[in-house]
């Protein structure tokens, strides 16, 4: 992330986007490798992080952070929320001169037909998102309101959520028709795919950006996910960029002759939790998570476990919405993590299951949390660990299942909601207390009022500026009194690529790994 | 792995022509001794098995983050706190090799007694009645042998949630089959004998004759096989915990071992090569005293 | 003959049939795949829907009901995480798997030929007890720890051969090595036994005694005779390559079949699993088939039983 601010401070701004700028066509081909791969190029299909690989090349959404993480209208020339407080009406007007790769322009009717199928739980995983949306009004053929029912903090937080789909075009087509040629207005025009080896590009000539755009004609996106054939391929030279350099061979690339490195965070967040919302758990007792907090050295295992692959946190990741420099992480105090469990009663320490993610989502995420749970039997806190491939521990980690197993006791999840990040929503899914039914806390162990009354305002908080002073505010009680977990640290993912490639980070959407701007040196 | 299909497939073969009996070298050796190499070696894993934790010098689950990626103690820089080195984690691999012989001890021994006496049952039962009860069971070894072990259990493991006990009831569902078919041939042949014939005229009980004619001549034959058994088994487990469907962490698995060490296979050979070492002696080990056992007390079943 | 074959067949259906329902059952008892589809803080009603929409809320036969008859037409259902047809994901990889396995094959063979011959003629001497240590040596190791030693050594230390991935030749022989040693013990066995047998049959005594040279004896008499056993057990064979890929392939990123099925599970993507797991047995039972018939033309007696 350090490493990122500085480049990002040398990047031109995008003040200046719309003055016409040197507009050279692209050139040349490039090949990149990725260790994983989306799985839909449909952006109402999206279905995780990964997904954005290749959807943020091809399609663009309204808002987007910028070179400096802060938001940017994107297809928006602006937006405004009339209203907020009580029947909000959010009014975007479009850019003029956008064209969807087959050539047609861009207006309102796009964006109301990509609501249309965001939707349609047929089409998409994340129709409850649009479950406040009134309706949606074509004002003209570049301004559109959408009318909600209720405030909607969750809106205003997901870059507000449209991605542009050329509406014309996918009814002449049809779904199968879109799937097999996709069509956007992003940077890069789909050319072929193969599952699980490639996908092949074409930077788009009528690209509206002419200022951020590719300086390279052809990209090929290779899928390779082992992590030393990746590395072969980028020392060997088959390809001149690529993503995930194995967290143990860092220090090695970035003393590579010639090669650019680049750490970022991932866009992950790790935390521990417990059952602090059971009467009869010793994590109901804050001390006794304060004991925790203080427990384990975060920075040596990051150090030694993760390589240095990973960025400390206190609740709101740095960059993220609502970030507070002053609010600091627990620090490691074993003394004091043993004077904390005294006064809360256990002198000599308990006993309790830990459940530990064993599938890699994360470089080292289970060696992370064995680190984790040797450190809490360091003070008293003695782990009966029990290991959970992925299915097995998304299973025990959701509220309001039916049956056996109940998670109580110690538990390494995760929450991503894009980049930088915004809590609100897993704030919902975590901090606040599980209602049955409602979606709230649908993984959560805690029950505090206060935090839900908190976590609810900032639903229905629809004013970016009050949304940042009000999750700062939660992060502190966030924070003090441990709920919602332990907040751990975010994982950091290092790019590397050759001195011969210009290549220009942009956070999201992509994750890093979207081409927004890439070209060979002349 | 090709184990399991590999295993089952075996019976399948083709009718080879016995061979009169030969006195090669080797095979005097073993007409004249016991495979004491071989038995010695198991007797090792079979000790650090028993033994648990109490031969290892470190406890095998302790983190030492500043001690990782310590070489074996041969190598410069390695000592004799470390006689095979340490992990990524910096715990002891000697003390976790011989709590893996543990496990890889336990899961065998239970999934080839469960198996054993499972399919041995079965394909008695089928092969002395025969007609639709072996139709039956026949057609259920038949299904699930087209089904290719490994995607079987590791769908199995899923079910029943990844650990010891998983693959041990994984495993057993994977080879009673092999019991069951070998098992039921040799019953079909018995049953022809004359004084199997001969006692079912006389009006013996069923019981009476599996007890008393079936089940001894059979004896042989299962222990050959189970001690054939053990070091599929073991490869078995060690596939399906490096796929992570098997043993979990904290427990300690030869298999996941592996598993863990591949990340690292660049800053640490010692790590990914000697957890697959001690698969492959305890393997050889018991394939070459299922070897010697088949030919020295069954040498009909050659092909086995 | 023809009762013959039309029994064989017959089973062959009935075993396909019967993984097909045992597969569907397990996997659906497997874990709830909503759960890894869905954001996890998708309210219940969203989650319901999705169940409705997937017909995982109907009870399990009628499940198994509709799965088959669109199965029988070719549909195999979407993929839930690729959101694309199952059989399409599954006929992409099925000819990596094939190619893996016939390498696989192949290098099994070419060495279990020459050990069981050398070691049936110089039986008792050094070669039969190399040759045999050799091949007991493949049959203790797990295939993937071979496979990551070979990577080990052969693509990290001295960078000779790709160590991952699809493509050539070079690609071919690390994966080829560690899914084929294992049956060479088995393999060496049947030959060598079957060597040793036709050694001493009296024409190649006859031969012998006219003079014929020893080598000409064993490689072109001898041999061609001794060879038929194993010819026969090679469907078998390629069916337990096909089986042991589920591993390799995952150690050498290989884009087969089983690395497919292996993350299906893992994903709980139901129709992927079925599909492939479906198109492995169907290729087991075809093999198995295969032998079974080519017994019955060489040895009618064969034909009465079973």
């Amino acid at each position: 992330m350090l490493r990122m601010r500085a480049h990002a401070l040398a990047a031109v701004t995008l003040a200046g986007m719309t003055a016409p700028a040197l507009a050279q066509d692209a050139k040349g081909s490039l090949t990149v490798a990725f260790a994983a791969e989306g799985t839909v190029l449909d952006p109402a299909k999206y279905s995780a992080g990964v997904d954005h690989y290749f959807i943020g090349q091809m399609y663009e959404q309204l808002v987007r952070p910028g070179l400096n993480l802060e938001p940017t209208n994107w297809l928006a020339e602006s937006w405004k929320v009339t209203d907020p407080e009580t029947k909000p009406v959010l009014e975007v007007a479009l850019r003029k001169g956008v064209t969807f790769h087959n050539g047609d322009p861009l207006t309102s009717e796009d964006f109301e037909f990509a609501y249309q199928r965001l939707r349609d739980p047929k089409v998409s995983r994340w129709s409850h998102l649009q479950a406040n949306v009134e309706r949606f009004e074509i004002v003209d053929d570049h301004t559109f309101r959408i009318h909600f029912k209720e405030p909607d903090g969750d809106y205003i937080a997901q870059w507000l959520q449209l991605w542009a789909v050329p509406k014309k075009y996918f009814e002449r087509v049809g779904e199968e028709g879109f799937t097999k040629a996709p069509v956007g207005t992003g940077p890069w025009k789909y050319v072929s795919r193969s599952v699980k080896e490639e996908l092949k590009l074409e930077a788009y000539d009528g690209y509206w950006n002419k200022q951020h755009r590719p300086k390279v004609k052809n990209l090929t996106i290779k899928i390779i996910p082992e992590d030393l054939t990746r590395v072969a391929a980028f020392k060997t030279g088959a390809v001149d960029w690529i993503d995930g350099v194995p967290p143990s061979m860092v220090e090695e690339f970035k003393t590579l002759p010639g090669v650019k490195t680049l750490s970022v965070v991932s866009g992950n967040n790790l935390y521990i939790d417990f059952p602090s919302y059971k009467p009869d758990s010793p994590f109901n007792k804050v001390k006794v998570r304060q004991a925790v907090a203080h427990a384990v050295d975060m920075d040596a295992i990051i150090k030694t476990v993760l390589f240095g692959q990973g960025e400390r946190y206190a609740e709101v990741g740095k960059g993220a919405t609502g970030y507070d420099p002053d609010l600091k992480p627990y620090p490691y105090d074993v003394r004091k993590a043993r004077e904390l469990l005294r006064e809360a009663g256990y002198p000599s320490g308990f006993e309790t299951p830990c459940y530990n993610l064993t599938t890699p989502r994360e470089p080292n995420v289970k060696e992370m949390g064995e680190a984790v749970f040797a450190y809490l039997g360091a003070v008293g806190i003695r782990c009966r660990v029990q290991g959970l491939e992925y299915g097995a521990w998304i299973n025990l980690g959701r509220r309001g299942r039916s049956g056996p197993p109940e998670m109580d006791g110690v538990l390494s999840w995760m929450w991503s909601q894009n980049l930088p990040g915004d809590p609100a929503t897993p704030w919902g899914g975590h901090l606040h207390s599980f209602v049955a039914g409602k979606g709230w806390g649908s993984y959560s162990y805690t029950a505090d009022e206060k935090a839900d009354a908190m976590v609810e305002q900032l639903k229905s908080t629809m004013v970016p500026e009050k949304r940042v002073a009000l999750i700062k505010e939660i992060a502190r009680y966030k924070r003090d009194n441990v709920l919602g977990g332990w907040t751990t640290y975010r994982p950091v993912i290092t790019l590397a690529w050759r001195d011969k490639v210009e290549f220009t980070p942009w956070a999201y959407p992509g994750y890093w790994r979207g081409f927004q701007e890439i070209g060979l040196k002349q | 792995m090709a184990e399991g299909a590999f295993a089952q497939a075996q019976p399948a073969g083709p009718p080879v022509a016995q061979s009169r009996p030969r006195f090669g070298r080797v095979r005097r050796l073993f007409r004249n001794g016991l495979p004491i190499g071989p038995l010695l070696l198991f007797g090792m894993v079979v000790i650090a098995g028993l033994s648990g934790d109490g031969l290892a010098p470190h406890d095998p689950g302790a983190l030492n983050l500043g001690a990782a990626f310590r070489p074996p103690a041969w190598l410069a820089g390695g000592s004799a706190a470390h006689l095979f080195g340490t992990d990524n984690l910096g715990r002891d691999i000697f003390s976790r090799v011989i709590v893996g012989a543990n496990i890889a001890l336990v899961v065998a021994a239970y999934a080839i007694v469960l198996s054993g006496t499972v399919g041995a049952l079965v394909g008695m039962v089928a092969g002395f009645f025969g007609g639709a009860v072996d139709a039956l069971v026949m057609r259920l070894v038949d299904i699930q042998m087209s089904i290719p072990s490994l995607a079987l259990a590791l769908v199995l493991a899923a079910v029943l949630n990844p650990g010891l006990s998983t693959v041990v009831i994984v495993i057993t569902i994977t080879y009673w089959t092999w019991y069951a078919r070998i098992i039921r041939g040799e019953i079909l042949s018995l049953k022809e004998r004359d004084y199997v014939a001969l006692a079912r005229v006389a009006g013996v009980s069923t019981p009476v004759i599996f007890a008393r004619h079936l089940l001894p001549n059979i004896l042989n034959t299962l222990l050959v096989l189970a001690t054939l058994q053990i070091g599929q088994v073991i490869i078995f487990e060690a596939s399906l915990s490096f796929l992570g469907l098997g043993i979990q962490s904290p427990d300690v698995s030869w298999g996941l071992m592996l598993a863990d060490a591949r990340n690292y296979i660049q800053n640490a050979w010692w790590a990914i090569t000697i957890p697959g070492v001690a698969i492959a002696l305890t393997c050889l080990s018991a394939n070459l005293i299922g070897d010697w056992l088949r030919d020295t007390i069954d040498p009909k079943r050659r092909q086995l | 003959m023809v009762g013959f074959v039309g029994k064989r067949v017959l089973h062959g259906l009935v075993s396909i049939v019967g993984a097909s329902i045992l597969i569907f059952v397990i996997s659906r008892l497997s874990g709830d795949p909503i759960v890894l589809m869905l954001p996890v803080e998708a309210p219940p009603h969203v989650i319901e829907a999705m169940r409705r929409n997937l017909g995982l809320d109907l009870p399990l036969w009628r499940q198994y009901l509709i799965f088959a008859g669109h199965a029988l037409t070719g549909d195999f259902g979407m993929s839930y995480r690729w959101q694309t047809p199952a059989l399409d994901l599954v006929l992409d990889r099925l000819p990596a798997t094939i190619e893996l396995a016939v390498a696989g094959l192949v290098f099994s063979v070419c060495l279990a030929v020459p050990l069981g011959v050398l070691s049936a003629v110089h039986r008792g001497s050094w070669i039969d007890t190399v040759g045999k240590g050799f091949a007991m040596l493949g049959q203790a190791m797990p295939g993937f720890w071979v496979g990551l030693l070979l990577i080990l050594v052969f693509s990290i230390r001295l960078n000779w051969l790709p160590a991952f991935g699809h493509g050539g030749i070079s690609h071919l022989i690390m994966p080829a090595i560690a899914l084929g040693w294992y049956p060479v013990a088995a393999q060496t066995r049947i030959v060598r036994s079957a060597m040793l047998d036709v050694l001493e049959s009296d024409y190649i005594r006859m031969g012998r005694a006219l003079g014929a040279p020893e080598r000409v004896l064993v490689w072109k008499y001898a041999f061609r005779n001794a060879a038929v056993p194993l010819v026969t057990m090679l469907g078998v064979y390629f069916a337990s390559m096909l089986g042991g890929a589920f591993v390799i392939e995952v150690i050498f990123a290989w884009p087969g079949l089983g690395r497919t099925v292996v993350e299906a599970v893992f994903s709980r993507d139901f129709p992927v699993v079925q599909a492939g797991v479906l198109f492995t047995s169907i290729l087991f039972v075809t093999c198995n088939l295969l032998v079974d018939l080519s017994y019955g033309l060489i040895d009618p007696r064969i034909r009465r039983d079973g």
